[in-house]
């Protein structure tokens, strides 16, 4: 009386139907009643962790705070994205991995490169971009309101103990890198205690700097000179982030010291 | 009754449906798997490499940077960077490339709202369409009784929602499978998180492979369209016409994608149907839209509103006049 063809479809739904349910069924089991179905987690080894990667490609890690992030930039590549556009269009082979998180302290920082991952990929890499710092001296505008040498001090002692802990958390896992740490400029040069404060900072980075010596491949890039003129052109509207201008600047500096070591290396 | 069952299936045949469906169905997949495509070169060009873990970690700093003006969305992130950070952890990479993955995405994405509205153009004028045409009086002049009648259409629905079901799964494996090759059915998948109050519970956490993983979905979403389609089949008795049905069902259905979101202060609406269509979400880990919600909970809520629609088809089409 029916067509094949609808005694088949009708055959094929229902064996459909029955496998749906079976899947349903299963769920229900899994999630829903008694025990899953399944092993628990045993460390996959199926997969060793390749320590040899593609040596023509340079590999830079990028570390820190909203800086590194790009907080301000209206494209929001921040330095690190002008660094890598750089690279790239004088025909580099790049990969790039970003880790900067917004707000981000030195302490922080110590604590999310004890994390495994981050451990790998700063083994991995060839450059090491770094910036920190700039929330443990202003601590978000606070700093301008007490300039007083003895919080400052403090701060600073803070600071350079937990810089010296990443710098040796990174050599632990890579010794041939060459990590640039991008120093502090004075956003506030312009407010009322400005002048007290750029005094501040230039004392803040010759520390960080005289500690980074101590390693011939850690090297300190100075900002504080780019945003000394005008720093009002080179600020993003929260008068503490640089705007693309101020960026492109950092960028301009670090590209052309990797570029250089770069070509200074090969044989 | 296989002869009434067999009856409908061959009027549902006639009107062509299954091809429209898989029509609609083949070009949202191209479109998918281009844009998948398409997102991983960027993603190349952007990182530079193809090593999952790099990326992973990437996409996990990029959360942790939107944590601080994610607003509402913040619970949802940071449940998702504890996830993300467990399988990079675990040395498990969540998107091992290939069609199973994308299989996984793809019934994910669509079980909430894109296979209730195929399953819609089916189920929402089985019953109205023989009123407005006027077949209806040929049907019930016939020496069966009218719990039959219907029973029949209901069986030949759900049967129509497998094969839908059916034709998703195939030819989104088919599509993707072309695009991004047949590896990985037996890739571990991690499961059993389960997220309460914001923070993410891994004590139930498991491995599976991704081939069980995917029945598993599918049945969870062969479910959810039988609720939604028992439903449109509801409305499909008490309207006349096919238009008002759909609208109706589609309203529905828009409404709990939308309430999902924003309904958390809201406890009581937990008990519509709507909300609680996000079954996959509880088996992926990520957050319910009300604190407290469960899969067991959402498939009690969703039998509950089944069988009650049902009772309402069943009466309602026995005791209505038919002229």
């Amino acid at each position: 009386m029916h067509s094949k063809k609808v005694r088949f479809l009708t055959i094929f739904a229902s064996l459909a139907c029955l496998l749906w349910l079976f899947g349903l069924g299963w769920t229900l089991k899994d999630y829903l009643i008694g025990k899953p179905s399944s092993a628990s987690i045993s460390p996959s080894t199926d997969e060793p962790v390749e320590t040899t990667e593609e040596t023509s490609v340079l590999k830079i890690v990028a570390l820190g705070d909203s800086l590194t992030r790009g907080t301000g930039d209206i494209e929001g590549k921040g330095y690190v994205g002008y660094v890598s556009d750089r690279l790239k269009a004088a025909g580099k082979d790049i990969s790039l991995i970003n880790l900067g998180i917004k707000g981000l302290t030195a302490p922080l920082l110590a604590d999310q490169m004890k994390e495994k991952e981050v451990g790998r990929q700063l083994g991995q890499a060839d450059v090491i971009m770094m910036t920190i710092g700039g929330n443990d001296l202003f601590l978000g505008g606070q700093t301008l309101s007490d300039v007083s040498e003895a919080s400052i001090r403090a701060l600073e002692d803070r600071y350079l103990l937990n810089l010296q802990e990443i710098l040796s958390g990174i050599r632990a896992v890579n010794t041939e890198a060459t990590v640039y740490l991008l120093g502090l400029y004075n956003p506030f040069s312009e407010f009322e205690n400005g002048e007290q404060l750029s005094e501040v900072v230039r004392g803040w980075n010759y520390k960080a700097a005289e500690l980074l010596a101590k390693d011939a491949k850690t090297v300190y890039v100075p900002t504080y000179d780019l945003f000394q003129q005008n720093v009002n052109e080179l600020l993003f509207t929260d008068h503490f982030h640089p705007n693309e201008k101020g960026y492109s600047r950092m960028a301009e500096r670090v590209a052309a010291l990797i570029t250089g070591a770069e070509q200074g290396g090969q044989p | 009754m296989i002869n009434l069952v067999q009856n409908e299936m061959t009027k549902l045949m006639g009107k062509r449906r299954f091809m429209i469906i898989a029509i609609i169905i083949i070009v949202l997949l191209s479109m998918f798997t281009y844009a998948q495509s398409k997102e991983a070169e960027s993603i190349l060009e952007r990182i530079g490499t193809t090593d999952w873990r790099t990326e992973l970690q990437q996409q996990i700093v990029d959360m942790q940077n939107r944590l601080s003006s994610a607003g509402q969305w913040r619970e949802q992130f940071q449940i998702q960077i504890k996830q993300s950070q467990y399988y990079l952890d675990n040395n498990i990479n969540p998107a091992q490339p290939g069609a199973p993955t994308f299989i996984r995405g793809f019934v994910q994405n669509s079980a909430e709202l894109f296979l209730p509205l195929l399953v819609m153009i089916i189920a929402v004028d089985i019953v109205s369409s023989e009123r407005s045409m006027g077949t209806i009086k040929l049907l019930l002049t016939r020496p069966v009784s009218r719990f039959k009648i219907l029973l029949s259409k209901y069986i030949a629905l759900i049967l129509s929602v497998s094969i839908v079901i059916f034709l998703f799964g195939s030819l989104s494996y088919l599509v993707s499978a072309v695009m991004f090759g047949n590896q990985g059915w037996s890739a571990p998948v991690l499961t059993g998180f389960s997220s309460q109050g914001g923070e993410l519970d891994i004590s139930g956490v498991r491995l599976v492979s991704q081939w069980q993983y995917i029945i598993q979905q599918f049945g969870l979403a062969w479910f959810i369209s039988v609720v939604v389609g028992t439903l449109s089949f509801m409305l499909s008795i008490l309207m006349r016409s096919s238009a008002a049905g759909m609208g109706t069902m589609l309203a529905c259905l828009i409404s709990g994608a939308i309430l999902s979101n924003m309904v958390s202060s809201w406890e009581s609406a937990k008990y519509l149907f709507m909300v609680n269509l996000g079954l996959m979400d509880y088996v992926s880990g990520s957050a319910p839209p009300i604190d407290g919600m469960t899969l067991g909970f959402s498939l009690s809520v969703l039998a509950v509103w089944m069988l009650g629609s049902l009772i309402v088809s069943f009466t309602v089409f026995m005791r209505k006049d038919i002229y």
